[in-house]
């Protein structure tokens, strides 16, 4: 015994990956498909990091690092980007990785069958130089573009098309939806959706192992008083979300670890700006309330946002007073400040508004997705109701609640928005400006805001290379979208992972779980 | 034998009633079992504390509007730090009080129950009489069915119910139906037990002189199942009836529970133990005791009453 523990001390003392570790994790939402291109939620990014990767990667820190590109520089003046890969790269079937698999996977995550299109926006075409170097062209100057792709996943073009996967399926699924095969530090050896996936790691893998895991198994656990429990008992080594009423207790408790941040995401109400009626109204269906931004600008007012903070998240979250945290490149800190709770106001506006009476709507809003949502939303429903918007709540599980939201069956509903770029530019990309197939914009605007002078000063924004300039424009859509009460923003939702005291591992702003960075003592 | 009056001077009427019914059999064993009386009185405290909720709750749980979300996690009889308002048995995520939410979510629950079971009565004492009666094909595809729903888990064959019933049903409906839905999917995992036992009971009966004698006159089979066969298959029911309830109630709580039964602006107790079983670890006890402990002592003594009902009508166990 005494012995095994001296072993154990050198081993660690020599850093070595040499002991065989066994790493079992848990987290609230399966990743709903193993196809990199087919749902840009983080659930899937974030596990498919450990199995795919990107051009570029994200560090510890956020920082851009490569990745299968060893370096890149901007072509002339702003015309594109010119990537060099990094050679001797295979894919866990043993296949070469080359520009003709990025070129490929361009074509698959910008097709209009991908969720992931609208990350290639600014992108006019993509051009192979030789197998090892490739130009990225982009309609516009656009400095912030190789940060922006770090999610972007290079698949096997050989491999996608002997398995028929050259597209993405987002509804019926294809080989890609159960299969991987990408150039990561770890290839899934078993998936069974909803049980449990097996993650080992990749023999081949080009970088230099930090971890010591041999085999890694990932089981959703849907209740999260559930899996505390797994992860009190020890039947696994990881788990998040930790239950945010359990964290002071768990400080308490020698066996694990609870490692608390705070995330990159921001959760909002949205609306439905075009509707013509309300849907789940018994009296106003005829009118849509929610277009009128007095209406929207009560709901800012009704809504006890420290009240929410102070119980619910029990003082672990910040408000927020638009799409992004502070913490992100971007925040506007001259718009600081949340509309007050202020329940007098808010009745006052939807007197004005011609809403005296109050009206009913349906809330929609997941009940697994993010921390205490449906609390929240409950909350939320009094809060309203205090002031004469009555909501009937209708809360699901999240694989029921974006087909919901695409199909617009909603009066209001509950979004939570992490950057992936942890830039303030992604959040007006997708969320604030009009939906547009073609241009691949606003494609999580499912209310269908828009407003002219967002739409202008998008494409400037990205384009833009001075900071202050730059940061001038944000600022002012930021004021439009406060002003027009495009979403109300409420709190930026806090991180907490709780592991068990043998793990080492880093949490990643973004709330990613990196596999390759975790070590079993 | 109704059209004759009976004389107001017969001397059997020179007790009451109520005085003839306090001295019969069963009344006796009644006053002789602690049990049944204990179980009795559990009974009726609860379901008149239900019936008489809005009465004795300090507030209206089911009323968003009037909720406070500071006073979220209030400890038992313990002020809260914000607002200073203390509550019985505390208060759960969102500053409702427990105790109001345990009478109404009672409401909700007995409310189920026993419709759940008047529905399964209605639908197995109609299906036993029809299949003992007539027998034949009529039997054979009722009671198939029967053994064949005996196969699943009553809890399965709810859910099954409440899911379809739940996808035809309009979202803007769903909250009013879901009470309802409840009450359908129950009642329909729960007739077998009643067509089954009225079924072999109606079997006995049917081949009694009197049945004959009915038939011989010319009844017609649809009064001579009503008037005649069903006063006397009913004491069974009226058993299995209260061992259903309790059954009824627990699986109202399951369901809401599992988070497919009362919509969590209306929590029913299965409901609120829900809520509460997240906030165990956290050291909130009280959301999760309270409602549990109302739920057990509402089924076990439903279920006890139940028990000595059936030994009270069984004469051989006397």
């Amino acid at each position: 015994m005494l012995r095994t523990i001296r072993y154990a001390a050198i081993a660690a003392a020599l850093g070595s990956a040499a002991q065989a570790a066994e790493f079992t994790w848990a987290e609230t939402t399966d990743p709903q498909t193993m196809d990199p291109h087919a749902v840009n939620s983080a659930p899937v990014l974030g596990f498919l990091n450990n199995v795919y990767e990107g051009l570029v990667r994200r560090g510890k820190d956020m920082s851009v690092e490569p990745a299968l590109a060893t370096a890149w520089e901007p072509i002339g003046a702003g015309e594109g980007w010119r990537f060099t890969l990094r050679e001797g790269v295979t894919f866990h079937d043993g296949a070469d990785f080359t520009a003709e698999d990025v070129l490929f996977s361009y074509q698959r995550a910008s097709d209009e069958a991908s969720d992931t299109r609208s990350w290639f926006a600014a992108v006019s075409e993509v051009n192979v130089v030789d197998d090892y170097t490739i130009d990225i062209m982009t309609s516009a100057p656009n400095p912030i573009f190789p940060s922006s792709i770090a999610n972007w996943m290079i698949m096997d073009s050989g491999w996608a098309e002997a398995n028929n996967a050259t597209l993405p399926d987002k509804e019926s699924g294809n080989y890609a939806t159960l299969n991987t095969n990408g150039t990561g530090a770890f290839r899934v050896t078993a998936r069974e959706p909803g049980l449990r996936t097996v993650l080992e790691p990749f023999d081949g893998w080009w970088g230099e192992a930090e971890h010591n895991v041999t085999r890694a198994e990932l089981t959703p656990i849907q209740n999260p008083a559930t899996a505390l429990a797994a992860l009190l008992s020890g039947d696994v080594d990881y788990i998040n979300p930790v239950p945010i009423q359990d964290v002071a207790r768990l400080a308490e408790n020698p066996d694990v670890n609870v490692i608390q941040g705070i995330e990159a995401r921001v959760i909002m109400l949205g609306f439905p700006h075009e509707a013509d009626g309300l849907k789940y109204s018994a009296e106003t269906t005829d009118a849509n309330p929610f277009a009128d931004p007095r209406v929207r600008q009560a709901v800012a007012h009704a809504v006890n946002v420290p009240a929410i903070l102070q119980t619910i998240m029990r003082g672990n979250a910040e408000e927020v007073s638009q799409l992004v945290s502070p913490a992100m490149n971007g925040f506007s800190t001259s718009l600081a400040d949340r509309p007050a709770y202020d329940p007098d106001q808010a009745r006052a506006l939807l007197a004005e508004a011609g809403y005296p009476d109050g009206f009913s709507f349906g809330l929609k809003c997941p009940n697994d997705r993010y921390l205490n949502d449906e609390s929240v939303c409950q909350a939320v429903t009094g809060m309203l109701a205090q002031v004469g918007m009555r909501a009937t709540l209708d809360a699901m599980p999240v694989q029921n609640y974006w087909p919901e939201l695409r199909a617009d069956n909603y009066d209001m509903y509950l979004l939570g928005w992490s950057p992936g770029t942890f830039d303030a530019e992604h959040p007006i990309r997708f969320l604030a400006a009009t939906p547009n197939e073609e241009k691949k914009l606003g494609s999580w605007n499912f209310g269908g805001y828009s407003n002219a002078r967002v739409d202008e000063l998008l494409p400037m924004v990205q384009s833009e290379i001075d900071a202050d300039k730059r940061q001038g424009m944000i600022d002012e859509i930021t004021k439009i979208l406060q002003d027009e009460v495009a979403y109300v923003p409420l709190y930026v939702q806090p991180l907490v992972w709780g592991t068990r005291s043998n793990i080492d591992l880093t949490q990643r702003p973004d709330n990613f779980f990196i596999l390759r960075w975790v070590t079993v003592n | 034998m109704t059209d004759t009056p009976v004389p107001k001077t017969a001397p059997v009427r020179d007790k009451s009633r109520f005085a003839v019914a306090m001295e019969s059999d069963f009344i006796y064993a009644f006053k002789r079992s602690p049990v049944a009386i204990i179980s009795t009185i559990v009974v009726l405290t609860l379901v008149l504390s239900a019936v008489f909720a809005p009465l004795i709750a300090t507030t209206n749980p089911f009323d968003p509007a009037s909720l406070n979300l500071m006073n979220g996690f209030t400890a038992p009889m313990e002020p809260n730090a914000f607002t200073g308002d203390t509550f019985l048995l505390g208060t759960d995520d969102q500053g409702r009080d427990v105790f109001s939410t345990i009478l109404y979510g009672m409401r909700i629950s007995l409310f189920v129950g026993v419709a759940a079971v008047l529905f399964a009565m209605v639908l197995g004492i109609t299906l036993g009489l029809i299949s003992g009666y007539f027998g034949g094909w009529t039997e054979t595809i009722i009671m198939r069915t029967a053994d064949v729903q005996l196969t699943f888990p009553s809890i399965l064959v709810a859910m099954l119910i409440f899911g379809i019933a739940k996808g035809i049903t309009p979202v803007e409906y769903r909250d009013q139906m879901a009470i309802w839905v409840l009450i359908l999917a129950i009642g329909l995992s729960d007739w077998v037990q009643f067509a089954r036992v009225v079924r072999s009971a109606t079997l006995v009966e049917k081949s009694k002189d009197y049945v004959a004698a009915a038939r011989l006159i010319g009844r017609k089979p649809g009064a001579i199942m009503l008037r005649h066969i069903l006063p006397n298959v009913l004491s069974p029911v009226l058993v299995i009836a209260t061992i259903s309830l309790a059954l009824a109630i627990i699986a109202e709580a399951t369901l809401s529970f599992l988070g497919v039964g009362a919509p969590p602006t209306q929590p029913s107790l299965g409901t609120l133990i829900r809520i509460g079983q997240g906030f165990l670890f956290s050291g909130e006890w009280w959301i999760l005791l309270f409602p549990a402990v109302t739920l057990l002592a509402l089924a076990l003594s439903v279920n006890l009453l139940g028990d000595w009902l059936r030994d009270a009508l069984n004469p051989r166990l006397r």
